[in-house]
């Protein structure tokens, strides 16, 4: 799930980008620091949308780098437990398979995909409904629910099932 | 707050879920005589009739060898159905809660009374905890119907794998590190075994490995055993519901509850006072224990008499109790009118009212306490003689029996009554304490049974009077 919230963050500037430029270069290295970074707490940061205010720097001894309070908008994504989401599947083994969405990646063990799709192992394992209409593999796009999250400080994993109903392949690239 | 619902939902879970434990280490060989199965339920089922209760008291009434009773309190507490406790305490400490339990329990004390050699030694004692309990059977239920419906859907489980070698377990959400370059397997992290997915386990536990079959077979199993646990644990389940309102009984600590039920005991004690049945009773069981121990009772005794005291002192609102020299009075009084014939229990209230009196003397208790005893059983012989030669002698010591009654205090007082007494007290009941008399009826009841004893032994001391007269001179 997509937030809009805003959070804060103390940046060190250098003192080599001090001047005109100050405001541009601390929002563009807040950028460089924050996007794409996931706390457990907020989930992954994907895109900084605006800062909200910039407060007094503090020069700190000795370096000479200035630090300075900065709030800023940003959106976060966050996966819960019962979400559905897309994904994109990145890889295929005899557990089940492992699959992107966005930044998040997300692990369905062979229990969790429907009891007609059997693994086949080769080049491009996949998992494969009887009649081959169906087909799972790399690159595929899967629509799955989000059964368990684990939130760790920096990191968040989550597994899911396709063993549902409207939830499976939405997108065969082999067939495309 | 009562207690019975929640035991029959001890009694309820111990059947469902302890029936057939064993608490026999793995490592002992399972012979038919070692085996224990069964125990547990009947651990629980002792401890549903106690409160807090010693450890080696329980062993001794279940007569089970005390280690084998910890081992199987040991399970439970790790059950969370007992909470125990353990203290270093002195043969006093240990007084303190027989006393507490003989004002708690009912007709289980008397025989505590006379096992009190202890030193200073750890005692353990259990209780269970109700409230815990409830918790723990519903939380058990629901795990139960969880994990077979999770497992019968197979949907939403977070699924588990077991490393084969070093038998450690991941989840599902480990996959991340558990996948190897090489092969197609999860590895384990620390052995590099190949790690197996959990749920085939019920699937090969018949032989079937994964197939559609298996499959098949797994789910009818579930259902099945999901469909047997609604039916035979729906009796546990109803009286958990029946539970889910009631207030639960809490015993506290083993201190808190020991101050408690003594407190409890004395006040029962106070209001039954001499008329109670249940306090008369007591005090006979005291007197009846206290018998065959001569030897070594001493503590006990005192321990009744103090309790006794205690009572005649705390309980101001009887004012029978606080006025005791007219109680002596009552007594002879009583006396007198069984001489006349009127009633031989009324004879009975006499003995253990007596018996109070001497509690207070200052004279050592426990003489006191055997001698009641004794004397109590002189008594009746003694009237039911008396009765017969009523008639010849009423006449004769009417006037000394008077003053006797009056100055009753101690035994040399009973046994002065007992000699001459009988028949003077009858005088007495003319004067002033008849009224006094007429509260006395109540005891009757509680007094049949000793009636029914004491006139046995009156028929068969009956022609002992001599002896009783040798008695008291020793
Ligand atoms: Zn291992």
């Amino acid at each position: 799930m997509f937030f809009h919230i805003v959070l804060e963050r103390n940046m060190q500037l250098h003192p080599r980008h001090f001047g005109r430029n100050l405001r541009e270069n601390l929002v563009s290295k807040l950028m460089k620091d924050v996007e794409g970074t996931c706390s457990g707490r907020h989930g992954f940061v994907v895109a900084i949308t605006g800062i909200e205010n910039v407060g007094k720097g503090l020069i700190r001894d000795g370096t000479g780098f200035v630090t300075f309070p900065v709030k800023y908008q940003c959106v976060v994504f966050r996966p819960f437990k019962g979400e559905i989401l897309e994904a994109v599947v990145t890889m295929v083994n005899k557990m089940g398979f492992f699959a992107e969405a966005g930044p998040v990646q997300i692990f369905v063990s062979n229990h969790l995909i429907p009891d007609d799709m059997e693994f086949q192992s080769g080049d491009m394992p996949n998992y494969t409904t009887s009649d081959g209409s169906v087909k799972i593999q790399k690159d595929s796009e899967v629509r799955l629910k989000i059964i368990g999250t684990r939130v760790d400080a920096t990191e968040i994993f989550c597994i899911g099932t396709i063993k549902d109903d409207f939830l499976g392949v939405i997108n065969d690239p082999a067939a495309a | 707050m009562s207690v019975e619902p929640f035991n029959r939902l001890v009694k309820l879970a111990a059947r469902a879920f302890y029936d057939d434990i064993t608490t026999k280490g793995d490592n002992q060989p399972k012979t038919g005589r070692s085996d224990n199965r069964g125990i547990a339920v009947v651990v629980l089922d002792a401890l549903t009739r106690r409160q807090w209760v010693r450890e080696e008291d329980l062993a001794k009434d279940l007569k089970l060898h005390s280690k084998q009773l910890r081992r199987t309190l040991r399970f439970f507490e790790e059950e969370k159905l007992v909470t125990r406790d353990h203290r270093r305490e002195t043969a006093k400490g240990a007084k303190i809660f027989s006393a507490a339990v003989a004002a708690t329990v009912d007709g289980q004390q008397t025989a505590k009374e006379g096992e009190e050699k202890i030193k200073l030694h750890t005692h353990s004692y259990c209780c269970l905890d109700y409230a815990q309990i409830y918790d723990v059977v519903r939380y058990r239920l629901q795990r139960m119907k969880k994990k077979l419906k999770d497992e019968l859907e197979n949907k939403n489980t977070v699924q588990e794998y077991i490393c084969p070698t070093c038998a450690k377990r991941y989840t599902a959400l480990d996959a991340l590190r558990l996948i190897s370059l090489d092969d197609e397997y999860f590895h384990c992290e620390s052995c590099n075994g190949e790690l197996v997915a959990e749920s085939d386990k019920i699937a090969a536990q018949e032989g079937g490995e994964g197939d559609d079959n298996a499959r098949r077979r797994r789910r009818e199993k579930l259902k099945d055993m999901l469909q047997k646990m609604e039916v035979q644990l729906k009796p546990l389940i109803e009286q958990l519901s029946r539970v889910k309102d009631l207030p639960v009984p809490e015993f506290g600590t083993l201190q808190a509850w020991e101050v408690r039920a003594r407190a409890a005991g004395r006040a029962a004690n106070g209001d039954s006072s001499g008329i109670d049945p249940s306090r008369s009773s007591l005090g006979l069981g005291y007197g009846g224990s206290s018998l065959p121990f001569v030897g070594d009772t001493k503590v006990e005794v005192d321990l009744s008499g103090a309790e006794g005291k205690g009572e005649v002192i705390k309980s101001e609102n009887e004012s029978s109790l606080k006025v005791l020299p007219p109680w002596m009075i009552k007594e002879g009084m009583n006396l007198t009118k069984e001489q006349r014939g009127e009633a031989k229990q009324e004879s009975k209230m006499d003995g253990s009212s007596a018996s109070l009196e001497f509690t207070d003397d200052k004279k050592s208790l426990i003489e006191n306490d055997d001698k009641k005893n004794i004397q109590d059983e002189y008594v009746k012989a003694y009237y039911a003689a008396l009765l017969k030669k009523q008639q010849e002698i009423e006449e004769a010591a009417k006037k000394h029996d008077l003053s006797n009654a009056h100055s009753l205090n101690g035994l040399s007082s009973m046994s002065s009554s007992r000699q001459v007494g009988m028949k003077s007290k009858r005088d007495e009941d003319e004067g002033d304490d008849d009224v006094e008399w007429e509260e006395a009826p109540v005891a009757s009841n509680a007094n049949e049974n000793y009636k029914v004893d004491l006139n046995i032994q009156a028929d068969a001391s009956g022609d002992d009077e001599d002896d009783d007269i040798d008695w008291e001179e020793g």
